[in-house]
C-alpha cells in the first residue's frame, strides 16, 4: 500500500518469503499496526503464502552437473 | 643332551627359553587381546591370525617409544624373539621394535593427522556453521557413478525439491580422489550454493582415505559454504567429517539434513495461513470495536452536545445584553429621582431643624447669660467705664460714681463708704 519495493513473492527466495509471511503474521498480531497497514501486510501475507504453496507445489528438482556425467542409478561405485 | 639325567622343571624351562631365546623373528598379525594395566612393566598382548595365537610382551618403556597405540584388531608387524616366562612356564615373543602394519600404519597416520589439525583448532565446534534452513541451491560432491549420488538426489527430489541441485561428479577413490574432490570443493564453491555435501556409500578403510587427507581436509575447512559430509563408513570417523560443519552417516542422511521436508513446510505454511486470517480477523474486530465504542459517545450521539454549552452561553449573554442598557437606564433614574426627592424633603427640614436647634442654643444661651441672674434680684456694679466688673471694695472710693445694673436698668450710683469684711 505504502509503495515501498517490496520484490514480487514469486521472485524471492523460498526462505525469504517465509521469513517475511512470519514477520507480517507476528506483525498482525501484534496489533500495532494501523488498519490500513494491517490490510496492506494482510494482502502481501495472502501473496507471500500463495507463492510459496505454489512452489512447493510446482517445485521439480532441476539437476545440473558441474564436474562429471551423472550415470543412470543402479551400477555400484 | 649327552647325559640322561633328570632335570628339575625349572632346568628344564630354563633350557627351554635359552632355545627359544635363539630364535629370532619378524612377525606380522593381528592384536586379539590387549593388556595394559598401568604399573605394569610391560605390555601384554597376543597378536593372532586364522591358524595361531602368539602371546607377546614389550617391556612398556620400548612400547611407549615406539608411539603405536595398539588396540584389537590393529595389524602389526613386530621384530624380537621368543622366550618363556619360567615360573608359569609360558612362551612369549618378546618385541623388540613394534610398528602398524598396512592400515594399521594408515590409521595412525590418519589419527596423527587429526591430532594435528585439532591442534589447529579446526575442529572446535564453534567453527562449526549452522545450515541454511532453506537452500536455493545444494551442491553435491561424490562418485557420478553408484548409490550415493541417486541416494541424495532421490532424498531431495521428495524432501525437498524446491532447491536446485548441483552435482559434481569426482573420484571418491583411487589416486586421482583426492586433488577431483578438492577441485569439486573449489567448482561447487564456485557455483555459490548453500550448502554443500561431501558424500560417499561405504567402502574399505583404505576406499575411505582421501576423505583422511589433510588436503581434502583443508578444502573442507575452506569452504566458503558449511559442508556437510555423509560418508558412510561407520563406526569410523574421517578427517572430512571431523572438520565438516555437519557430520552424518550417510548420503541420504546428508541429503535430509540439508534441506527441509516439504510436507514439514505444507504444515508451517498451513499454520502460517490461519495465523494469518485471525491476526486479521483480530485487528479488524478491534478496529471496529473502538469505532463502535466511539459512535456512542455523546458527541456523536446528541447533536447539541458539542455546542449545546456554548450555544447556551451565548443566549444567556444576549439577554444579558437586551437587559443590561435599558435597566441600567431606568434604574439611573429612579435613583435620581430618589435623591432630589431626598433632597428636596431634606433641605427644609435640615432648615427646621437648625432653627428649633437655635433656639434651643439660644434659650440655653440665655439661661447661661450671667444677666439673667439679674432677674432673681442680684445686681452687678461697674466701674464708672461701664465695662470693669467691680469685685472687691479696694476697686472704690467713696465719691466714685459707680453704675449699678439691675435687671430692668441701670443705677447711676455715687459710693459714700466702703468697708471691708
Amino acid at each position: 500500500m505504502s509503495g515501498n519495493e517490496l520484490p514480487p513473492p514469486g521472485e524471492m527466495a523460498f526462505g525469504e518469503a517465509l521469513k517475511e509471511l512470519e514477520g507480517v503474521v507476528a506483525a498482525l498480531e501484534g496489533g500495532q499496526l494501523e488498519l490500513e497497514e494491517s490490510l496492506s501486510r494482510y494482502e502481501r501475507g495472502v501473496a507471500l503464502l500463495q507463492a510459496l504453496q505454489g512452489k512447493l507445489n510446482d517445485a521439480q528438482q532441476k539437476v545440473t552437473s558441474l564436474l562429471g556425467e551423472l550415470e543412470p542409478e543402479g551400477d555400484e561405485e | 643332551m649327552v647325559e640322561d639325567r633328570a632335570l628339575s622343571v625349572t632346568e628344564a624351562m630354563t633350557s627351554a627359553k635359552r632355545a627359544l631365546e635363539t630364535v629370532s623373528a619378524h612377525v606380522i598379525g593381528e592384536v586379539s587381546e590387549f593388556n595394559d594395566k598401568p604399573g605394569y612393566k610391560a605390555a601384554y598382548f597376543t597378536v593372532a591370525d586364522d591358524g595361531a595365537a602368539m602371546p607377546c610382551m614389550m617391556w612398556r618403556d620400548a612400547y611407549v617409544a615406539s608411539g603405536v597405540d595398539l588396540r584389537c584388531g590393529a595389524l602389526v608387524e613386530m621384530w624380537g624373539a621368543f622366550s618363556a616366562y619360567v615360573p608359569k612356564g609360558r612362551m612369549q615373543f618378546m618385541v623388540k621394535r613394534i610398528a602398524l602394519a598396512g592400515e594399521g600404519v594408515l590409521r595412525m597416520q590418519v589419527a596423527q593427522l587429526a591430532k594435528k589439525l585439532e591442534a589447529e583448532g579446526l575442529m572446535r565446534p564453534e567453527r562449526k556453521r549452522a545450515l541454511p534452513a532453506f537452500p536455493t541451491r545444494i551442491a553435491v560432491i561424490t562418485s557420478p557413478r553408484g548409490k550415493a549420488v541417486h541416494d541424495v538426489i532421490r532424498t531431495l527430489r521428495r524432501r525437498f525439491p524446491l532447491a536446485e541441485l548441483l552435482v559434481a561428479g569426482v573420484a571418491v577413490e583411487g589416486k586421482n580422489a583426492v586433488v577431483d574432490i578438492v577441485r569439486g570443493l573449489k567448482t561447487a564453491a564456485e557455483a555459490s550454493p548453500d550448502v554443500i555435501l561431501l558424500v560417499r556409500g561405504g567402502g574399505s578403510y583404505e576406499d575411505l582415505m582421501p576423505f583422511n587427507s589433510e588436503e581434502v581436509a583443508r578444502a573442507v575447512v575452506a569452504s566458503p559454504v558449511p559442508v556437510v559430509t555423509g560418508i558412510g563408513h561407520e563406526p569410523d570417523t574421517s578427517i572430512a567429517d571431523m572438520v565438516s560443519d555437519l557430520r552424518v552417516s550417510t548420503p541420504t542422511a546428508a541429503a535430509e539434513a540439508s534441506a527441509p521436508a516439504t510436507a514439514e513446510l505444507e504444515q508451517r505454511l498451513e499454520k502460517l495461513s490461519r495465523l494469518l486470517g485471525r491476526a486479521l480477523q483480530h485487528r479488524l474486530q478491534d478496529a471496529s470495536h473502538r469505532v463502535r465504542h466511539l459512535a456512542q459517545r455523546p458527541v456523536f450521539t446528541d447533536s447539541n452536545a458539542l455546542v449545546g454549552q456554548a450555544a447556551q452561553a451565548i443566549d444567556m449573554a444576549s439577554v444579558a445584553l437586551r437587559r443590561a442598557i435599558p435597566e441600567r437606564l431606568r434604574r439611573d433614574g429612579e435613583r435620581l429621582e430618589y435623591m432630589h426627592k431626598a433632597l428636596s424633603t431634606v433641605g427644609p427640614r435640615v432648615l427646621e431643624r437648625a432653627e428649633d436647634k437655635l433656639a434651643i442654643c439660644a434659650a440655653r444661651l440665655g439661661d447661661l447669660s450671667p444677666l439673667a441672674i439679674l432677674d432673681r434680684g442680684y445686681a452687678v456694679c461697674y466701674e464708672p467705664d461701664g465695662r470693669t466688673v467691680v469685685r472687691s471694695v479696694e476697686q472704690v472710693r467713696p465719691g466714685d460714681r459707680v453704675r449699678v445694673r439691675v435687671c430692668d436698668g441701670r443705677v447711676e450710683s455715687v459710693v459714700e463708704s466702703t468697708e471691708k469684711e
